[in-house]
């Protein structure tokens, strides 16, 4: 079980044309800035072409191109290396950018796409489940966020109400 | 006994320890990563595996063998 295979796996697709751009999301993306904390899964947001002829936007030729290549589905997830991994088209307009303005990490010679901290922190704050408010408070307290870049995204994102009843459920004690 | 429980010391040791581990290699953290999902995945299959197993249930009272004779 390895992520940097899964990793490689996805940058060759992106090579192969089979996806535009990644960005790795989810507790997997928090690693790369937090501690590991156990997970099942790997989220990948990805940017898909549309099939030629159509307008319709299919995960079909993702999962083909890896069942080709010997992988197993598990429910939605594909099994990469024995990781399953999810791939997802973006969700909103804020994972949408978040997918734009990914940040391109290198990690043993291997390049790869991870969504910033603070596009991490505020998915999280979007999404809204106790363990996505748990990976918040601990972008918090790692200061791992830049606070600007987040409140800018928190304003412009309508997430206002949302990090106001955070902070007030986690008062801070910075 | 206070010694032995200073919450205090505990909290800044478990602090030390997350910073520590926040500020690894990522590719040191990734491989952490593999090895709890690996844990995971055996915790999850030995689960499965309870309960899925076959069990003999011991005999209520008053459970008798028909006689045959």
């Amino acid at each position: 079980m390895k992520i940097l295979e899964v990793i490689h796996v996805v940058n060759q697709m992106v090579a192969d044309g089979v996806i535009e751009r990644y960005a790795i999301a989810g507790a997997v993306g928090a690693t790369f800035y937090l501690e590991p904390v156990s997970t099942l899964d790997v989220d990948i947001f990805i940017e898909l072409h549309a099939t030629p002829g159509s307008a319709l936007l299919t995960l079909d030729p993702i999962f083909s191109y890896l069942r080709d290549r010997g992988c197993m589905m598990e429910g939605e997830h594909v099994v990469i290396s024995g990781w399953p991994v999810q791939f997802i088209p973006p969700t909103s307009p804020l994972v949408e950018e978040a997918l734009a303005n990914a940040a391109e990490m290198q990690v043993d010679g291997l390049s790869a796409r991870v969504f910033t901290p603070e596009y991490l922190a505020a998915i999280a704050l979007q999404t809204g489940r106790a363990k996505d408010k748990a990976r918040l408070l601990q972008f918090i307290e790692a200061h791992a966020l830049d606070r600007k870049k987040f409140e800018e995204l928190v304003e412009r994102h309508q997430l206002v109400d949302k990090w106001r009843q955070f902070q007030k459920q986690f008062p801070s004690n910075e | 006994m206070k010694d032995n429980f200073d919450f205090e010391r505990i909290w800044e040791s478990k602090r030390a320890l997350r910073e520590r581990l926040a500020t690894a290699p990522i590719a040191e953290k990734l491989r952490m990563l593999d090895a709890l999902h690996e844990r995971a995945a055996a915790i999850r299959g030995a689960r499965f595996r309870e309960a899925t197993a076959v069990q003999e249930k011991p005999g209520g009272y008053g459970d008798r063998k028909e006689k045959t004779s």
